[in-house]
């Protein structure tokens, strides 16, 4: 693979966005339409607790939910039926037809789809979060919270593609897809600040990779700033990259051994 | 000549005594299925290939054993000197391959825009990516549809799209699965003549299969057919028409009505008071007694001999009794 390949395929990846407008606006609108409800929320219940919640203004958590689903509605959420659809089906074979890994393949061409609209999710929830919650907590955190959403949306797409690699196995990946939602919707701290959990549910999401998906770009944007969270990110993103690396080439040789 | 490793320097293709098994089924049920059982043939550079067989005959495991997708269960093969379920990313980016209708171009971009992506995943620089894509639409005539939306082509400009993909890095050996499927006939003819034109300029070893008799017609130049996993027939196309079946089609043009001819061997499958078309099995009698007895009516206007069409040839061969 040469040096040009990785940016070459992700933005052409990108292109395939913009070419559809009409679905970047629909994000926009989603985006926008569930920041403001949320954001709402949790601004009301921080009211009724005297003005915070778990440490949380009403004006940092608004920027918190309007960051954590910047990272979330901005990913194909279907990914890991995608992929497992796939596998199962035979259809990632052909991908074994270039000379390049057909996970990195795949890896640049989803990231290179989530960039445009993680734009306009990041744009949409600047605005939504400015109109309602105020001016951000911090100009430098939030600055932090920009690389964390990018490597946010890298781990929960490496994380989803181990996740799918269990088609080459199972055959099947509906089950993996149900599961993966609800860890990232519990342990990621995408619609709930992880100070809000109990500690032992605390002590148990932050061992795990999915607050690195949704709690911390969410967790800088919302006025902390702590520069070692971006760390934690690259730290599990390593670790899941590995762990893909290994159950894609086992999966890929398990095609090749008994059939696509 | 073989090397030391038994590669032989100039061949396209090695097979030798090639075999795929299958497990299936539940632990408790589970059964080997033999896909492919021990096929052996050798194919030159340069050549056009029709590799064809029923469904379910073992292409697909065969071709995509040749393309590195699966590992083989026993025997050996080697492409252009690479044994491709070892090295299959070097092979990868010598040869290339268009499996019917997966695409390589993506709908929402022009065909340029993906053909630059695919540049990239072979490591074509800048220079070398122009002077290809600008070659091959000249080739392929589709200096015209490389900036529009892959969605908006008619699925014949789409197919010299694809084909524009899969030789863009000058691949040595082309590996085609059903290309014309879906093809208007005008496409299909359209297309035929690329491979040959690509075959005739670049030396690109063609391996074609495909259901269509006319593919394989205009394109092959030799018919390698398998059944239950086994080749049951390996030769020229011009020799597989004249030499497999002992028929021969008799059309003849009639000036006045005449009779049915009455001939152990001969079949009259059409018959109307200006014509009639006669099979005779040259087998239980030669065409000139027939031909004979036609000549001395009074009524012959034109009479044509003619092979019988190669669908009754290969449909012949796949019936054949396994051995």
């Amino acid at each position: 693979m040469s040096a040009r390949t990785a940016p070459v395929t992700a933005w052409t990846s990108a292109q395939r966005v913009v070419a559809q407008p009409g679905g970047l606006l629909m994000t926009a609108v989603i985006d926008a339409m569930v920041v403001a409800v949320l954001a709402g929320v949790w601004r009301a219940a921080a009211g009724a607790n005297g003005g915070t919640i778990a440490g949380y203004s009403a004006a940092a958590v608004t920027w918190y939910i309007a960051t954590s689903e910047a990272g979330t509605i901005s990913m194909n959420s279907r990914l890991i039926d995608d992929i497992g659809t796939d596998i199962a089906s035979g259809a990632i074979a052909v991908e074994l037809l270039r000379p390049v890994s057909v996970l990195r393949q795949r890896l640049l061409v989803e990231f290179g789809r989530v960039l445009p609209r993680l734009a306009v999710c990041i744009a949409t929830g600047f605005i939504v979060a400015r109109l309602t919650g105020g001016r951000l907590p911090s100009g430098s955190a939030a600055l932090l919270a920009v690389p964390s959403l990018v490597l946010a949306i890298a781990c929960n797409i490496v994380a989803q593609h181990v996740f799918a690699a269990g088609s080459f196995w199972l055959r099947e990946s509906r089950a993996m897809w149900f599961l993966y939602q609800k860890l990232v919707f519990m342990l990621g701290g995408m619609l709930i600040p992880l100070e809000v959990f109990p500690s032992w549910l605390r002590t148990m999401a932050v061992m795990t990779p999915f607050p690195s998906m949704a709690y911390t770009p969410a967790r800088l944007a919302s006025g902390h700033f702590e520069p070692g969270l971006l760390g934690v990110q690259v730290a599990w993103l390593a670790v899941l990259g590995g762990v893909a690396a290994f159950v894609f080439g086992r999966g890929e040789r398990r095609l090749q051994v008994i059939g696509g | 000549m073989a090397d030391a490793s038994g590669i032989v320097a100039g061949m396209g293709m090695t097979v030798e005594r090639l075999t795929k098994t299958f497990q299936v089924g539940r632990r408790s049920h589970r059964r080997t299925i033999e896909a492919v059982r021990g096929i052996s043939f050798a194919i030159e550079r340069g050549e056009r290939v029709a590799y064809i067989g029923p469904n379910g005959a073992g292409k697909s495991t065969s071709i995509k054993i040749l393309t590195g997708i699966l590992h083989p269960t026993g025997g050996q093969a080697t492409v252009l000197g690479i044994v491709p379920w070892q090295q299959r990313r070097v092979l990868a980016a010598r040869i290339g391959a268009l499996f019917g209708q997966r695409s390589m171009l993506w709908i929402e971009l022009t065909p340029r825009q993906s053909l630059h992506m695919l540049a990239a995943i072979y490591d074509l620089d800048r220079n070398r990516e122009r002077r290809r894509i600008g070659d091959l639409a000249s080739l392929l005539g589709a200096t015209d549809l490389l900036d529009t939306p892959v969605r908006n082509l008619s699925l014949g400009q789409r197919m010299r799209c694809e084909l524009a993909a899969c030789m863009l890095h000058e691949p040595e050996v082309l590996f085609l699965d059903e290309p014309t499927i879906g093809l208007d006939l005008l496409a299909k003819q359209l297309f035929r003549e690329l491979l040959v034109h690509l075959n005739a300029e670049h030396d690109t070893t063609i391996f074609l299969t495909s259901h269509d008799v006319a593919d394989i017609e205009h394109v092959a130049k030799r018919a390698i057919v398998i059944n239950h996993g086994e080749v049951i027939y390996d030769d020229s196309v011009a020799t597989m028409r004249r030499t497999l079946l002992s028929t021969k089609v008799i059309e003849v043009g009639l000036i006045a009505p005449m009779a049915a001819l009455d001939a152990p061997g001969v079949t009259t499958h059409a018959h109307t008071d200006r014509g009639m078309k006669l099979v005779v099995d040259t087998a239980v009698t030669s065409i000139r007694e027939v031909l004979d007895a036609l000549l001395d009516g009074p009524a012959l206007g034109d009479i044509t001999v003619v092979d019988p069409p190669l669908e009754d040839v290969i449909a012949s061969i796949y019936t054949r009794p396994r051995p």
